[in-house]
C-alpha cells in the first residue's frame, strides 16, 4: 500500500475528472461548468476535463495527476461502472492508489443520455459529482481476492454448438462434461439433408463430429439428462444433473437393436419424434441410425410392461447382453465446473397458431422442419418427395415469415427461413420438377454465397412471388383450381392479387425461444430478452458472455442463427471458457458482507435469510460468523439486520449515507 | 385483367401464360430475365416511365409470370425510345432494351398491339420509307403517321411544320439513295435471317 493512502481523518486530497465522451455527456452537460464546480468542494485539489478520459491519454493524465499533486482519492465522472469502472481501477492502482480509493459517477447514461434540459443536466451532474467527492472520502482500501478455477467445463446442449464447443475445449485437455435432454445429440441440424448455400449434406458433415464426442476421451457425455441444480460462482459452480432413466444399461448396448426387431408391436405404432410424426416407431427404439451413443431406450409411456405389466418382454429374451433394466431408477450425479457454457439451441414456430394457413386442416400442409426430413434419404420416404396421400406433388407453395415478422406471434425475423426456403425449392424442384411459388416479404439473404444462391434459384426458375399470403384455402372458384389447395396473395411488385392452386404448401416457421427458456435462466441466474432468448452482456463485443461470470452463450439460444454463426459462435464460446480455466483462478470483487461483531445480537435472522448458506452461528459467542469464500455479495444480510452489524464492502452505511448526503447537500 | 374503372380485378393462375416468360427469355437479349431482383433501376433510370402504364420493372415481373395479354398490350413497350439507360444500370445484366424488342415482336405477331398508338404506327411508315426510298423523309413520315392515327391532329402541327420548312428543316421533296435495289436485297436477306430464326 502507498505512502498516500489515508484511512480516516486523514488530509484528503482528492481528483475530479470529468469526461465529455465526444459529444456523448458534452453535448448534453457544460462539462468545463461540472469540473469548476467540483474545483469548488473541499478537498478537491484538481480538476480535469478531457474528451475521452478512457482513452490512454485520459488514463495517463489520471496517473500524472495523482503523483502530481499527491492525489490519494480519484473521481471519475464519465459513462456506466459497467463500461469502464475497471479501466478507472486499473489507472488509479496504476498510479499506486488502492484501486477502491476511486469512485466513479454516471454522468452519462444516468444524465445526458435521458435529460433532455442543458442546465437541469449540467445541475444534475454536479449533484452526482459532490455526492462522489463526499463518498470517496470514506472509501476503505480493500483487496479484491484470488480464488482458484475448477478446470473442468460443462456444456449444456448436444446440438451443433454444443458439440463443437465441447470438442474445441477437449482438444485442449480440459475435461468436459456434455449434457443432453433428448436420447441423442445432433440436436436440429441432424433431422436436416441438406445445408445451404453449398448443398453438403448435413448428416456427413456432423456425425463425424457426433462420434468424435462420444470417442473424446476428455468428454463425459450424458444424453437424456437434464441439469436440476446450479451452485456456486465463477470458477466453482456445482451441478447436479438428472440422468432420466431409459431402461437400457448404456455401458451394456451395443446398439444392435435385434430388442426392437422383438418387440411384441410388429409395426411401429408410435409418433417418431426424429421424424417429427411423420413416420411411426415402436416403444423400444433407436431414435435414428446415427444416434449418439448408440444406444436404444424404451418409452415407458407407450411399453406394454409399463402400462399393463403383462408384455411377454421378447426385448430382454433376445438381448444377450442383458442390457434391459426395466428398474433403472431416475439418477443424480454431482460435478464440480469452472464454467458453464449454454447451448440449448431452439425450437420451430407451431404453425397451428395461425389458422389461415390451414396446417392441421389440410393435410398437405406442411411445416418446414417435415419438409427436412421428406426430402432426407434417411427419412420416412427414403428421400422420395411424397405427400400425405402418397402423391408426387406437381406444384408446391412455399410460404415465408410463419411466425415471423408478425407482431401477432413474433416480431422479429428468425433469420434462416429465406435461406431454408431456397434450399428446400431448389431439393424439391430438383427431386420432382414441380412448379415451386416461393411467398416472401423480403428476401434476406445475407452470407458468404447466399446472394448467389438466390441467383442460382432465380435461374432454375423458381417463382418468387413479393407478398404475404393472406390464405391458404381449398375452396375452389374456378375449375382449374379443384382438388387444389389455393394460395391467395397479392404479387405487390405486380400490384394483383392472385390465387394460385398448388398440390403442396410448406411453411417456413421461424424460431422461437424453448418454452422452459425461462426456468434455464433462473437455474443458470442469466438474463433473458422478452422474447425468450439468453441475453449476452453486450450485443456487439462481449457476444457469448452473460451477466453472470462463468456462464457463456453459443448458439441459438441467444437468438435465430444458421450454422455458421452457430459454430463461430460456440468456438468464441469454447475459448472464452477456456480462457477463464486456464488461467488458474479468478479475482472475485471484494464486495463480501462482514459483520461487525460487537454489535450482533445474534437474532440469526441472516442466517436464515442468506441463499448461499455463507452465514453460520457462533454459539459459543452468540453471534453470526460469515464465511466471506461463500459469499457473493447479495447484500440481503445487510438490510435484514435489525442492529446494522452486518455491513457490506463498497456498500457500507456511511458510504451509502455520505452519497445521499452529498446529493442532498448540492439540491 | 383491369375493369373499366381501370381496376385489377383477382387473378386467376388459369388466366396466365406459363410458358411466355420462358419464351421471351429464350429471345435474343432475354436470357437473364429470371435473374430480375425487382430493383427498379430500370423504372428508376428510364426517362419515359412517367408516361407509361406499367414501368419496366414490372414489365419484367409480369412477363416472368406469364401475363402475356397485359404486357404484349401494354403501351410501355412501344414508349421505350431505346436510350439503352436501363441496360447500362441494371445490376444483373438483364438487356431490358433487348427484351422491349422482343416483346414488340411478339406483339406484332400476335398482332395485340394497341392499334391507334403512334409509336408502333411511325415505326411501320418509318420502315415502309427506307425500304421504298432507302431514306426517311420526315415530311411524309409525319404526314403518313397522322393519316393513319389521327388526320385533325395534323392541323395542330401544321404551323410548327410551315416554320420548319421555311427555316429550311423539313422538305418536302422525297429523300431517296442511288442504288435502291442493292438497299432492298440487303434489307431482304434480313428478313429472311429474322423469320427463320425468331418464332
Amino acid at each position: 500500500m502507498s505512502a498516500f493512502d489515508i484511512q480516516e481523518n486523514g488530509d484528503f486530497r482528492i481528483g475530479v475528472f470529468v469526461c465529455d465522451c465526444g459529444i456523448n455527456i458534452a453535448g448534453k452537460v457544460n462539462v468545463s461548468a461540472v469540473a469548476e464546480f467540483a474545483g469548488t468542494l473541499p478537498n478537491v485539489v484538481v480538476t480535469r476535463e478531457y474528451k475521452f478520459m478512457c482513452s490512454d491519454p485520459g488514463q495517463e493524465l489520471i496517473q500524472n495527476d495523482v503523483k502530481e499533486f499527491r492525489l490519494n482519492r480519484v473521481v471519475v465522472a464519465s459513462c456506466s461502472p459497467l463500461m469502464h469502472e475497471a479501466t478507472f481501477r486499473r489507472a488509479t492502482a496504476e498510479a499506486g492508489l488502492n484501486q477502491y480509493f476511486f469512485q466513479m459517477v454516471n454522468i452519462r447514461e444516468h444524465v445526458s443520455w435521458v435529460t433532455e434540459n442543458e442546465y437541469l443536466a449540467t445541475e444534475k451532474a454536479k449533484a452526482l459529482v459532490a455526492a462522489a467527492v463526499r463518498r470517496v472520502k470514506v472509501h476503505r482500501a480493500l483487496e479484491s481476492k484470488s480464488v482458484p478455477v475448477n478446470p473442468d467445463v460443462l456444456v449444456v446442449g448436444g446440438g451443433i454448438a454444443g458439440i463443437h464447443a465441447a470438442l474445441t475445449i477437449a482438444n485442449a485437455g480440459k475435461k468436459v462434461y456434455l449434457v443432453e435432454r433428448e436420447p441423442t445429440i445432433g440436436g436440429h441440424m441432424a433431422k436436416f439433408d441438406k445445408t445451404f448455400p453449398t448443398l453438403d449434406c448435413a448428416a456427413c458433415i456432423l456425425t463425424p463430429k457426433m462420434s468424435s464426442v462420444k470417442a473424446h476421451k476428455n468428454i463425459t457425455l450424458w444424453t437424456y439428462s437434464e441439469i436440476d441444480k446450479v451452485d456456486g460462482f465463477a470458477g466453482n459452480f456445482t451441478v447436479r444433473v438428472k440422468r432420466k432413466p431409459r431402461y437400457i444399461k448404456e455401458e451394456d448396448c451395443v446398439g444392435c437393436n435385434l430388442c426392437v426387431e422383438a418387440c411384441i408391436f410388429k409395426e411401429g405404432k408410435f409418433e417418431d419424434e426424429f421424424n417429427v410424426g411423420l413416420s411411426k416407431r415402436k416403444p423400444i427404439y433407436m431414435p435414428f441410425p446415427q444416434a449418439t451413443p448408440s444406444v436404444v431406450l424404451i418409452d415407458p409411456e407407450t411399453c406394454l410392461h409399463f402400462k399393463t405389466g403383462k408384455c411377454k418382454q421378447k426385448c430382454v429374451e433376445v438381448c444377450e447382453r442383458g442390457a434391459i433394466d426395466f428398474n433403472q431408477q431416475e439418477e443424480f450425479k454431482e460435478i464440480n465446473v469452472g464454467a458453464i457454457i449454454l447451448a440449448t439451441g431452439f425450437k420451430t414456430f407451431d404453425p397451428h397458431r395461425i389458422s389461415e394457413y390451414g396446417y392441421g386442416v389440410y393435410p398437405n400442409v406442411y411445416t418446414s422442419l417435415e419438409i427436412e426430413r421428406l426430402v432426407n434419404a434417411s427419412g420416412p420416404t427414403q428421400g422420395e418427395v411424397l405427400m400425405r396421400d402418397g402423391r408426387k406433388p406437381k406444384s408446391v407453395a412455399i410460404i415465408h415469415c410463419v411466425g415471423s415478422r408478425d407482431r401477432k406471434t413474433n416480431a422479429y425475423c428468425s433469420r434462416v427461413c429465406c435461406m431454408y426456403s431456397l434450399k428446400l425449392a431448389h431439393l424439391i424442384k430438383e427431386r420432382t420438377g414441380a412448379e415451386i411459388y416461393n411467398y416472401y416479404i423480403d428476401m434476406r439473404t445475407p452470407g458468404k454465397g447466399y446472394e448467389e444462391f438466390y441467383d442460382k434459384l432465380l435461374q432454375e426458375g423458381v417463382h418468387f412471388i413479393r407478398g404475404r399470403v393472406a390464405e391458404v384455402t381449398n375452396w375452389a372458384m374456378v375449375p382449374s383450381e379443384e382438388d387444389k389447395l389455393i394460395i391467395r396473395a397479392e404479387d405487390t411488385l405486380i400490384g394483383v392479387a392472385r390465387r394460385v392452386p398448388v398440390d403442396m404448401v410448406i411453411l417456413s416457421v421461424g424460431l422461437e425461444a424453448h418454452d422452459d427458456a425461462g426456468e434455464v435462466q433462473r437455474l443458470f441466474n442469466i438474463s433473458c430478452s422478452k422474447e425468450g432468448w439468453f441475453l449476452e452482456r453486450h450485443p456487439k463485443l462481449a457476444p457469448v458472455s452473460t451477466f453472470t461470470d462463468g456462464i457463456f452463450i453459443a448458439g441459438a439460444c441467444q437468438g435465430p442463427k444458421d450454422i455458421p454463426d452457430t459454430v463461430a459462435q460456440a468456438g468464441a464460446a469454447a475459448a472464452e471458457a477456456l480462457a477463464m480455466v486456464d488461467i488458474g483462478h479468478v479475482e472475485l470483487e471484494p464486495n463480501t458482507a462482514n459483520v461487525e461483531t460487537v454489535m450482533c445480537s445474534g437474532c440469526k435472522t441472516c442466517i436464515s435469510m442468506c441463499p448461499f448458506s455463507a452465514i453460520t452461528f457462533d454459539a459459543e459467542n452468540w453471534r453470526a460468523e460469515f464465511n466471506e469464500a461463500l459469499c457473493k455479495g447479495c447484500g440481503t444480510c445487510v438490510v435484514t439486520c435489525p442492529t446494522g452489524a452486518a455491513q457490506q464492502h463498497l456498500y457500507t452505511d456511511d458510504e451509502m449515507y455520505e452519497e445521499i448526503e452529498g446529493v442532498l447537500h448540492y439540491v | 385483367m383491369e375493369d373499366s374503372k381501370g381496376l385489377w380485378k383477382i387473378k386467376y393462375e388459369s388466366d396466365l401464360f406459363p410458358e411466355f416468360g420462358r419464351e421471351i427469355a429464350a429471345s435474343p437479349g432475354g436470357e437473364n430475365i429470371f435473374s430480375c431482383i425487382q430493383c427498379g433501376t430500370c423504372s428508376g433510370f428510364c426517362p419515359l416511365s412517367l408516361y407509361m402504364d406499367y414501368t419496366p420493372r414490372r414489365i419484367i415481373a409480369m412477363t416472368r409470370a406469364g401475363f402475356k395479354e397485359e404486357v404484349l398490350s401494354s403501351s410501355m413497350i412501344w414508349m421505350c425510345a431505346s436510350c439503352y439507360g436501363c441496360t447500362v444500370e441494371c445490376p444483373k445484366e438483364i438487356k431490358i432494351t433487348d427484351v422491349m424488342y422482343a416483346l414488340k415482336q411478339r406483339a406484332i405477331k400476335e398482332g395485340v398491339y394497341p392499334r391507334r398508338f403512334l409509336v408502333p404506327i411511325l415505326a411501320h411508315s418509318f420502315f415502309k420509307s427506307v425500304w421504298k426510298h432507302g431514306r426517311n423523309t420526315e415530311s411524309h413520315l409525319i404526314v403518313s403517321m397522322y393519316m393513319k392515327s389521327n388526320p385533325f391532329k395534323m392541323l395542330t402541327q401544321s404551323l410548327l411544320g410551315m416554320k420548319l420548312w421555311l427555316k429550311g428543316r423539313m422538305g418536302i421533296m422525297t429523300d431517296s439513295i442511288r442504288d435502291k435495289k442493292s438497299l432492298q436485297s440487303l434489307l431482304q436477306a434480313v428478313k429472311k435471317i429474322q423469320n427463320g430464326k425468331a418464332h
